[in-house]
């Protein structure tokens, strides 16, 4: 005999035409509920990652508590090294910049022809620094600048003499053409006039008798000197 | 379950619906003012961690080259102290007066006669970027003198060679009748320091 079936029609029109076997009803909460338990378990996990993290910035922070003194001294002595640093760098620049002059006055002594007369060496005292910005006007307002803005300056030496012709001083200039003052003269021929070195100022009938009565010539000539270079 | 609820399947579905909104409503709780937070706080704790990783790291690489530093240092002192033994240092606040201190030594040991020290306006350093305050600067000091050609020449070689930091800034010698007086004007630079600068530079020519 067969036993008789109970059959619950507990499904709704909608859900009858649902193709997935679990209903809604019961997906919803537990989606809504995984969702909460997800979002616990992540601020969990944060919370734990915040703690180790904070707990390694104290250790750290400890061991440089214990360390500042130490790497103060450091920090102070390398701040000591780069003051003394800028002052070597100003002092070495300046020292760059030195000229001397001695041995060319000593091997001039030695190349001045005997029928020429000195009357005056000058190397002239540089032009007065420049320290207006570019393109300012002096007035009380322009506020100058901390240093002037180039770095080279250039020397001259200026001889003034008298010979009776043109050979003694042609025979000086090519004497200071050699390699005796090639240190501290520049020789510069075939460059616009104002460029060249030596440049004859001058040469000219000298107005005051010579020695005897004779008529000298008198001459000018400027050599450059190599620049004062104000750099490392 | 009622015995409505199962007739009535929506019943139950609402009430699913309605549960899962108020877990729903939770879990947006709990991501905004929990997860949310402790994000932001864990990024700048990670990254606070970080600085302080790298500052301990440097802290460390500092600490090895202690002694390089420190020899360092010592070598850069050193290295200036050889300029700085050159530089002209006031006697009695008159630069001209150390200069005599120095020069007069040198002039009488070649038979020179200096009559007199002036100081000059000081000379800016031209640096490649100048910069503030001015370490170092320029001093000129003006001398004249009189004496042979080779006895000036004598006394300029000897500066150069004593005091190696002295730069001839200008020279000038007119020839006199007597060969053993010529006249020299001779501008001899020093480097100073440059808190003098401005004060020295006001002063002009001082003698």
């Amino acid at each position: 005999m067969k036993a008789p079936n109970l059959h619950l029609n507990l499904l709704h029109a909608s859900e009858r035409q649902s193709s997935s076997p679990v209903r809604l009803r019961v997906m919803l909460p537990i989606f809504a509920l995984l969702a909460c338990l997800g979002c616990l378990v992540w601020w969990g996990v944060l919370a734990c990652q915040l703690i180790l993290v904070k707990s390694q910035s104290a250790s750290i922070q400890k061991d440089l508590a214990a360390k500042n003194a130490e790497h103060g001294d450091i920090l102070q002595q390398m701040g000591s090294a780069r003051n003394v640093q800028a002052e070597l760098d100003q002092l070495t620049m300046y020292a760059h910049g030195r000229r001397t002059y001695g041995g060319l006055f000593k091997n001039l002594a030695n190349v001045v022809p005997e029928e020429l007369q000195l009357l005056s060496m000058e190397i002239p005292e540089p032009a007065v620094q420049n320290l207006l910005p570019p393109g300012a006007k002096p007035g009380p307002k322009v506020k100058p600048l901390l240093g002037p803005t180039g770095t080279v300056e250039n020397v001259t030496l200026r001889i003034v003499g008298r010979a009776p012709n043109d050979k003694p001083v042609e025979a000086l200039m090519k004497s200071l053409e050699g390699g005796d003052f090639t240190n501290e003269l520049v020789i510069a021929k075939g460059v616009p006039p104002d460029q060249a070195s030596p440049r004859i100022r001058s040469f000219h009938q000298d107005t005051s008798p010579g020695s005897g009565g004779m008529r000298l010539l008198a001459f000018d000539i400027e050599y450059r000197c190599a620049e004062r270079r104000f750099e490392k | 379950m009622k015995a409505d609820a199962f007739q009535d399947p929506s019943a139950l579905l609402k009430r699913a619906v309605f549960l899962s909104l108020a877990i729903g409503a939770v879990a947006v709780v709990l991501y905004m003012f929990c997860v949310e937070p402790s994000q932001t706080s864990l990024q700048k704790a990670k990254a606070e961690l970080v600085a302080l990783q790298d500052k301990r790291a440097q802290m460390v690489r500092d600490l090895k080259g202690a002694s390089q530093v420190k020899d360092r240092l010592d070598a850069v002192k050193a290295e200036r102290q050889v300029y700085l033994d050159g530089l002209l240092e006031p006697l009695l606040e008159s630069y001209a007066m150390r200069a005599k201190a120095l020069l007069d030594p040198l002039a009488d040991d070649v038979g020179l006669s200096v009559g007199d020290y002036a100081e000059l306006p000081v000379r800016r350093l031209p640096l490649p970027k100048p910069q503030s305050p001015q370490l170092y600067a320029r001093k000129p000091i003006r001398l004249t003198c009189t004496g042979s050609y080779p006895t000036i020449i004598s006394f300029l070689l000897r500066v150069e060679q004593k005091l190696p930091l002295v730069s001839l800034e200008a020279f000038s010698l007119n020839t006199q009748k007597d060969p053993d007086k010529q006249s020299a004007t001779i501008v001899l630079e020093w480097p100073v320091k440059g808190e003098n600068t401005a004060a020295a530079a006001k002063g002009g020519v001082k003698k």
